[in-house]
């Protein structure tokens, strides 16, 4: 289970009563998780944080509303999934989804890291073709369906269970786990056809 | 998704739930590929705070009900003990230059 240590009650009483020492505390322990969960899902560092922003506005305006049913952090995920989720859609109808920062830096490592003839990886720096495999699987992981990258991405990067992403998804338990499987399924396949080799 | 090949529901579901014990990435290599991936990156930079541009929205939609001055909420203990001793050294001089020193 990697989701943080969650408030103390008396943090969540401040919050409610709308400390504003209480809420800055609140910001400076979750930030980092939240702009890195976010970064995962949108794929760009800047769009993350502006989101990151618009989170941590809704829960000072929602935490009245938080009753305790679920931990507390588990609510704030929700609210990031479900603000990530509507900003998806809203890039993706502007067609603003460049995902410049990530296909600028694709477009050069592919063409570095894709092997000729697809024959695997080049040699000998082993290194360099390890962070380019790991370009090629954050570039195929914004290809996959929103929907499906954000139960793999809480699963295998955020490391949750399962219980704690259907509360964040809203999704049933088979839902999220047949998404996390065939996500997990498309993510290989994309990223094997990349490297022209199979991922052991 | 409707694709004949691909595995039921209930087949996915089985294989995910035989898979619970333990993160992800110690039993399925894809898995371990992806959390290395964006683990790195994010090891790499300590990224600025946000705080500053979560009060200024705040304040901005509570049209200056909450974080209604910048400097007061920025949780920085320097400013406190700064503006603290600046008080404390106006105090000492007020009362030098105001007070019955030397008058006998």
């Amino acid at each position: 289970m990697a989701l943080p240590d969650d408030p103390d009650t008396r943090l969540i009483d401040r919050l409610v009563a709308r400390d504003e020492r209480a809420f800055n505390e609140l910001v400076r322990s979750y930030e980092g998780r939240i702009v890195r969960l976010l970064t995962r899902m949108v794929g760009n560092e800047e769009e993350a944080k502006d989101l990151a922003q618009d989170v941590f506005v809704q829960v000072f305006k929602a935490v009245g509303t938080f009753r305790g049913d679920s931990k507390f952090s588990t609510w704030l995920y929700r609210i990031a999934v479900n603000l990530c989720k509507n900003r998806v859609k809203y890039l993706r109808v502007r067609h603003a989804n460049e995902r410049e920062e990530l296909d600028s830096v694709t477009e050069k490592s592919l063409g570095d890291a894709r092997p000729a003839g697809g024959q695997g990886l080049g040699r000998p720096d082993e290194q360099m073709a390890g962070k380019q495999v790991e370009r090629i699987v954050q570039v195929a992981i914004q290809e996959l369906e929103p929907s499906f990258r954000e139960c793999l991405v809480l699963r295998d990067v955020e490391e949750l269970s399962y219980e704690e992403i259907e509360q964040i998804t809203g999704l049933p338990a088979g839902t999220v786990k047949s998404r996390i499987h065939r996500a997990r399924a498309m993510l290989r396949e994309k990223v094997e056809r990349e490297l022209g080799e199979k991922i052991r | 998704m409707t694709d004949p090949q691909q595995p039921k529901d209930a087949e996915v579901e089985d294989a995910e739930s035989a898979d619970e014990s333990g993160p992800p990435s110690s039993r399925d290599p894809m898995a371990a590929l992806l959390k290395r991936s964006f683990e790195a990156p994010a090891a790499k930079k300590a990224a600025p705070s946000i705080l500053g541009g979560v009060q200024r929205r705040i304040r901005k939609r509570s049209r200056g009900k909450f974080f209604a001055d910048g400097w007061s909420t920025s949780d920085a203990r320097v400013s406190h003990a700064l503006i603290a001793g600046a008080m404390l050294l106006i105090l000492v001089l007020s009362y030098f230059a105001l007070g019955p020193v030397g008058v006998q």
